[in-house]
């Protein structure tokens, strides 16, 4: 057997550990286009904050290779697929066969077409190249164009360091695919409390400055800066997939089926390039989120080493850590209407709010599909297992929003949904007759 | 591998392993009158909630706090199974909070690491089994559960 995976983030590295939990000794090729091998994309806003140095940014350590007996093709570019011959060929000039191949791409950040957008002291935060760029910049006045995740830490990350930075977002909230108004209310509060000016519900125009930006000119004002980062989204890196003809999906990554097979024989996909069920919306979606990643990654290495397993699906998670002094942590749908709707399907939301505690959960025909934690967010878990299980609980919300809420109040629904919750940690606790 | 598991009949709700956590595994001073007046305050790895019922880390079988790590914070001991944060490495991202389904790692803001039970892995026994007064905690081997026939 011999298998080839392109890419090099978290999708590609779980595949590796679980095709070399069955298959110790085929030979595994790794190609990344990026120099830096093994780095956490996730911890580049800590390297602009000067939180983590270089090393520090891996998620496993540097011999991970040599332990697992993979030849990885750093800074090589995979330039065709072949389908049909089962063949790439790269940009070190070579032509490689496969047997199984992943495709874990990931995804390109979008460049706005904004007039102005190619000059000097512009940049997206995807590579450690970006990174490197932006920790490089001169100058004391910075503004982020996206509020999303990667907006908001740049934007904490710079101001860190002393740069005076401004969050401007043309939706009318912070993190609006992460939070719904009320909790992007508590979270912005808590950004402009760090000195960080925000702005919501405004449009980048235009980039002022000859070679090098000076400034950032919007619907309403001009906002003089030195430097611009760009945060506005990711786009599934597909040129592979599309050139090889498999199927792309509504959301233009790549389709795959429960075992996290393309359209095509032996080629798979995972990651943020994947599009997958999605559990919380019942339908396709691109859910380009680390923890997706490593699962989906960890599913197609089990496939592609011959144990058919299948992948329960995906669902958003995002956590916004200790970057404002109080942890938040979203999942799933935000508001019911975003949910794939027909006329049948019944839709709740439940809320409690205290100063700087929300806590929201959104039920589908009984089932939880989206949860905001604001505040209080220890048993966060416990809404994301209830998610993922897609079991009954609408007749248990005093007890879920309850500030008291323990995993064994859970145990009566486990108990009802037994087969749903055959992992060895919950039948023993299901055992113990609580 | 072996667990930690809780005889539901002989847990009163003492909160003794809960005490004896804090002090001896989360406390600096290792004293419980000091214990209590350390900042920041202990994090016990032990919750003794509901019916009662001590409940720690289940080191799970395919642990999803694993998969959320986005550096290699969380870790697994490839002799025991057991899973455990290499605290300082911790970036306090919370993305283990998010997915633990026992709720039982404590985002501590106040020390910036996610704190859990790790079972004691490098005493010889857990301390909430040893310390508590009815013998409800004790250590046995993982069931099968894949073998039983249903």
């Amino acid at each position: 057997m011999r298998y080839i995976i392109i890419g090099g983030s978290a999708a590609a590295i779980s595949a590796v550990e679980s095709i070399r939990s069955l298959d110790k000794d085929s030979q595994i090729d790794l190609f990344s286009d990026e120099e830096t091998p093994l780095f956490s994309r996730v911890l580049l806003p800590y390297y602009v904050a000067e939180e983590l140095s270089k090393p520090l940014l891996n998620f496993r350590t540097s011999d991970f290779f040599e332990e697992s007996k993979v030849t990885p093709h750093m800074g090589v570019k995979v330039t065709s697929l072949n389908p049909a011959a089962k063949t790439i060929k790269a940009s070190d000039g070579k032509q490689y066969t496969y047997d199984k191949l992943l495709l874990a791409t990931g995804g390109r950040p979008i460049v706005p077409p904004i007039p102005g957008v190619d000059k000097e002291g512009i940049s997206t935060l995807k590579t450690m190249a970006d990174a490197e760029k932006i920790y490089n910049m001169k100058g004391k006045r910075a503004v982020v164009i996206g509020a999303g995740s990667i907006g908001v830490e740049a934007c904490i990350s710079l101001t860190r360091r002393g740069i005076n930075a401004t969050l401007l977002e043309q939706l009318g909230q912070v993190m609006p695919t992460v939070f719904d108004a009320e909790a992007a209310e508590i979270v912005r509060k808590r950004i402009e409390d760090l000195g960080i000016q925000v702005i919501t519900g405004e449009k980048a125009l235009q980039f002022k400055g000859d070679k090098k930006v000076t400034g950032v000119v919007t619907d309403n004002r001009e906002l003089p800066c030195d430097m611009v980062i760009l945060s506005v989204g990711v786009r599934p890196a597909t040129d592979l997939a599309v050139q090889a003809k498999l199927t792309i999906g509504d959301m233009r990554g790549i389709r795959v089926d429960e075992f996290m097979q393309t359209s095509a024989p032996d080629i798979y996909a995972a990651g943020d390039v994947a599009e997958t069920h999605d559990i919380a919306r019942n339908t396709w979606f691109l859910n380009a989120i680390w923890p997706c990643a490593f699962e989906q990654g960890r599913t197609a290495g089990l496939n592609m080493a011959g144990k058919k397993t299948a992948y329960p699906g995906s669902y958003r998670r995002n956590s916004i850590g200790n970057f404002i002094g109080i942890p938040a942590i979203s999942m799933g749908v935000t508001h019911a209407e975003s949910c794939a709707m027909t006329e049948d399907d019944e839709f709740r939301e439940i809320r409690v709010r205290t100063k700087d505690v929300y806590k929201k959960l959104v039920l589908k025909n009984g089932k939880l599909v989206g949860a905001i934690l604001v505040g209080h967010t220890q048993k966060a878990g416990l809404m994301s297992i209830l998610l993922r299980k897609q079991v009954y609980i609408a007749d248990s919300i005093p007890m879920l929003m309850s500030e008291r809420l323990s995993f064994t109040d859970l145990l009566p629904i486990l108990r009802r949904n037994a087969d749903q919750f055959s992992e060895p940690e919950y039948k023993e606790l299901m055992d113990t007759g609580l | 591998m072996k667990v930690l598991m809780v005889d539901k009949e002989k847990c009163t709700g003492c909160h003794q392993c809960e005490l004896w956590c804090g002090t001896e595994i989360a406390s600096n001073s290792r004293e419980l009158a000091k214990a209590i007046n350390e900042e920041p305050h202990p994090v016990p790895r032990v919750y003794v909630e509901g019916k009662p019922f001590a409940l720690q880390c289940r080191h799970c079988e395919e642990a999803p706090c694993l998969d959320a790590c986005p550096n290699g914070t969380m870790r697994r001991d490839p002799e025991t199974g057991l899973v455990y944060v290499n605290e300082p490495t911790c970036i306090a991202c919370w993305m283990c909070v998010m997915v633990c389904p026992f709720g039982i790692i404590n985002p501590s803001s106040s020390m910036k690491v996610a704190i859990k039970c790790d079972r004691c892995r490098n005493m010889g026994y857990p301390i909430c089994a040893e310390v508590c007064p009815t013998g409800a905690l004790s250590l046995v081997e993982r069931k099968d559960y894949r073998q039983r026939k249903f």
